[in-house]
């Protein structure tokens, strides 16, 4: 149970006053920050739609206005709350060793081991580079999917579809991989449009099924 | 004994060999995902929700009650085995477990903690079954005002109070808020947030925004780790012995069942974000205790080195909860956890309200379901009291199959109820979401809680202020709303002290090592 980050204050005012170091130093640690911004976005965005809303006559007293012009400036005091916070500190190193399961679980138990037992979770998330590569396929397949589903169905998009997450996790042999994916997609609509009457698309394979 | 008539009845329509087979794959399922890191029974009904919606309500909630509690069985077991907590509500466990293990006691272990588990979900289900009419008084004095005030709990419990930092609580609150005002008034018939996309109409479906942040997300989170760090094959234990408790191990863990049932019970009911805290709860009171028996020189304290109650204490509590958190969603219509959210997702799919109708409107399967819980404790217990060590074979399973699968399971259900696209491209958009959040340890549960109970809160809000003709002290009147209310600002108040301590301390602690340097 070891929670116990290296306090970021004194590394954050180190690392201040340095343009030299170039913006993107400035940003190691500090990207949270644009969630702050998306956040204050939706509060705009949601503040603009609320005020340029079309209301019916008949609406009662608190109309449909009420409760959200409420969130909306909820939105833009909190994004700005963290964007200052994540200005001020900024998230730790990440750490060299593997970011594992059980950390992310100690994480999780928030505020709640901080109160049992005086041990302080870190501040944020540490500052570990997100692989976008692997994302990028991951997205890029479900698109894929999303486009393919119609034209081409089920059976095809589907084993696409598993073939490119299974690959973006690493999968090196591609023939046995696809043999994989068609075999998922098989016993899905086996099981789902045969069994449990779903309506899947067909598509090219519809004369076939 | 009008209970023990209603309960006699659902057993005979839980024992029902269709109901047993439902009850039979949630358990399976649920221990499953349970025993996977990043995957919780969270996830598993949010992406059942919609492949089973051609199924009678009755085995389809058999099925996702028996999801949730396999869930707090099978969590313990890679805490124990590999000190890797298959979810939150394992960690405690994982602190004394895996001593124990590592001592050559784990299949000791085990067994308490599934006995624990047992006890847990029986006892706790039985107080819902057997206090039902009570829950149901208190929830037929409910009243607008009332029902606003349980909103506001449930969204300042999971957002501000359990959340590790109180603005990334609150952000991920009005997240769900703004995704839940999305589609039709429903009271005054203004389109809101719409952008004139005819889809978007009827508001963003719970289904897209469960699947999309639990499943899709997680997804994109381990994507974005997977090839970076180690592969994340720690040791297993290899467990040796029979499974069996000693006379004496009993005389030590049957106390700490009890205790924590004690915490579990209550924190069940609370919409504080599920099993965690009466977990740590449990666990800090332990700890205490064994420190207090040691100084009267009783025992020798055994924390640390792997302490029994250190196990049967947080099992017992964190399967406590999942009862009481069933009473809480079925007398109030009340989710107390992200699972209890989905269900009662669930529940509005299948035309059905939660609360204290629904024991007079669909008392057999009310029942038929309590009645199946006991049932499906059973087989619980029986999955994993002996074969725990196979449980955890599960992590053989390649990883990219296991998500690649996952990700056909969400779009498959996504599209399967809605039978649109552009549901489909809001999966990837609330995807990238779930992952940011992930990304940046903003808390997910707060989303599901008020994209579920926003338009409730919504419009009870709106309701209680037209009763009182504008006046908001009409939403305090009432001893009900007031007692609320008083709680909600008793545990703000809680956390913020303990946040302002803990950060002097932090201070503290940063200036003496500069001196040291």
């Amino acid at each position: 149970m070891s929670l116990s980050s290296t306090p970021a204050e004194s590394r954050g005012t180190d690392a201040g006053p340095r343009p030299a170091r170039s913006a993107r130093h400035w940003w190691r640690g500090r990207s949270e920050v644009f969630v702050g911004l998306l956040t204050v976005g939706i509060g705009l965005f949601l503040g603009e739609q609320t005020l340029t809303m079309h209301v019916p006559d008949n609406s009662a007293s608190p109309g449909p206005q009420f409760f959200p012009s409420v969130v909306a400036v909820l939105m833009v005091v909190l994004g700005t709350a963290l964007a200052l916070q994540v200005i001020r500190r900024p998230a730790p190193e990440p750490e060299s060793g593997p970011a594992d399961s059980e950390h992310r679980a100690h994480d999780q138990a928030g505020s709640v081991g901080e109160l049992v037992d005086g041990e302080r979770p870190p501040s944020g998330a540490p500052a570990a580079h997100s692989d976008w590569r692997t994302i990028g396929i991951v997205v890029g397949s479900v698109a894929l999917f999303a486009l393919l589903l119609q034209p081409v169905g089920w059976l095809l998009s589907g084993a696409l579809l598993f073939f490119g997450v299974a690959w973006a996790f690493g999968g090196k042999r591609p023939v046995f991989e696809a043999g994989v994916a068609l075999v998922y997609s098989s016993v899905v609509q086996l099981a789902f449009v045969a069994g449990l009457g779903l309506k899947l698309p067909a598509g090219i394979l519809g004369g076939v099924l | 004994m009008e209970t023990l008539g209603l309960l006699g009845g659902g057993f005979a329509a839980a024992l029902t060999p269709e109901n047993l087979l439902w009850a039979l794959i949630g358990v399976v399922l649920g221990t499953a995902v349970g025993v996977l890191p990043g995957l919780g029974s969270a996830m598993a009904v949010a992406l059942l929700l919609p492949v089973t919606f051609k199924l009678d309500p009755t085995g389809a909630f058999i099925m996702f009650t028996a999801v949730y509690y396999g869930g707090l069985f099978g969590d313990s077991t890679t805490s124990i085995l590999m000190n890797t907590p298959g979810n939150s509500s394992a960690i405690a466990t994982a602190i004394e477990g895996h001593k124990m293990a590592l001592k050559g006691r784990a299949s000791q272990a085990l067994a308490t903690s599934a006995i624990g588990a047992f006890v847990g979900a029986v006892v706790s289900t039985a107080v819902v079954a057997f206090f039902s009419g009570v829950i149901i008084d208190i929830a037929l004095r409910f009243g607008p005002a009332e029902y606003f005030a349980l909103a506001v709990f449930a969204f300042l419990a999971t957002s501000a109070v359990v959340a590790q930092s109180m603005v990334r609580g609150l952000i991920a609150l009005s997240i769900g808020l703004s995704l839940a005002m999305v589609g039709i008034d429903s009271q005054s018939g203004a389109a809101r947030f719409t952008l004139g996309i005819p889809s978007l109409f009827e508001g963003v479906s719970i289904i897209t925004v469960t699947v999309g942040l639990l499943a899709l997300g997680e997804v994109l989170y381990v994507a974005s780790r997977v090839h970076r760090g180690g592969s994340g094959t720690t040791g297993l234990i290899r467990t040796t012995g029979t499974p069996w408790l000693s006379g004496r191990d009993l005389r030590r863990a049957v106390p700490a069942w009890i205790r924590g049932l004690g915490f579990g019970l209550p924190f069940g009911a609370v919409p504080a974000g599920g099993s965690e805290i009466p977990t740590f709860l449990a666990y800090g009171t332990e700890r205490k205790l064994s420190q207090l028996r040691a100084r009267r020189g009783k025992r020798t304290d055994e924390f640390g080195e792997g302490a029994i109650e250190g196990v049967a204490a947080p099992e017992a509590a964190a399967s406590a909860t999942a009862g009481t958190a069933m009473g809480a969603l079925l007398g109030l219509g009340l989710p107390t956890s992200a699972t209890a959210a989905i269900m009662l997702a669930a529940f509005q799919q299948y035309g059905m309200q939660p609360g204290p109708l629904l024991f007079e409107r669909n008392a057999d399967l009310v029942w038929a379901l309590l009645a199946s819980l006991f049932v499906g404790s059973v087989m619980l217990l029986i999955l994993n009291l002996p074969f725990a060590p196979l449980w955890a074979k599960l992590l053989l399973i390649p990883r990219r199959y296991l998500y690649a699968g996952i990700t056909g399971f969400a779009v498959l259900g996504v599209y399967a109820s809605s039978y649109s696209v552009t549901e489909l491209w809001l999966l990837i958009l609330l995807g990238l979401l779930g992952f940011m959040m992930r990304r940046y340890a903003i808390p997910v549960a707060p989303v599901l809680i008020a994209v579920i109970l926003g338009p409730l809160a919504e419009t009870e809000l709106r309701r209680a202020l037209a009763i009182g003709q504008g006046d908001v002290g009409a939403l305090f009147a009432g001893p009900i709303t007031i007692g609320i209310y008083a709680v909600i600002l008793g545990a703000v108040a809680l956390v913020a002290v303990a946040r302002m301590r803990s950060a002097r301390r932090t201070r503290a602690e940063a200036e003496t090592a500069d001196s040291v340097r």
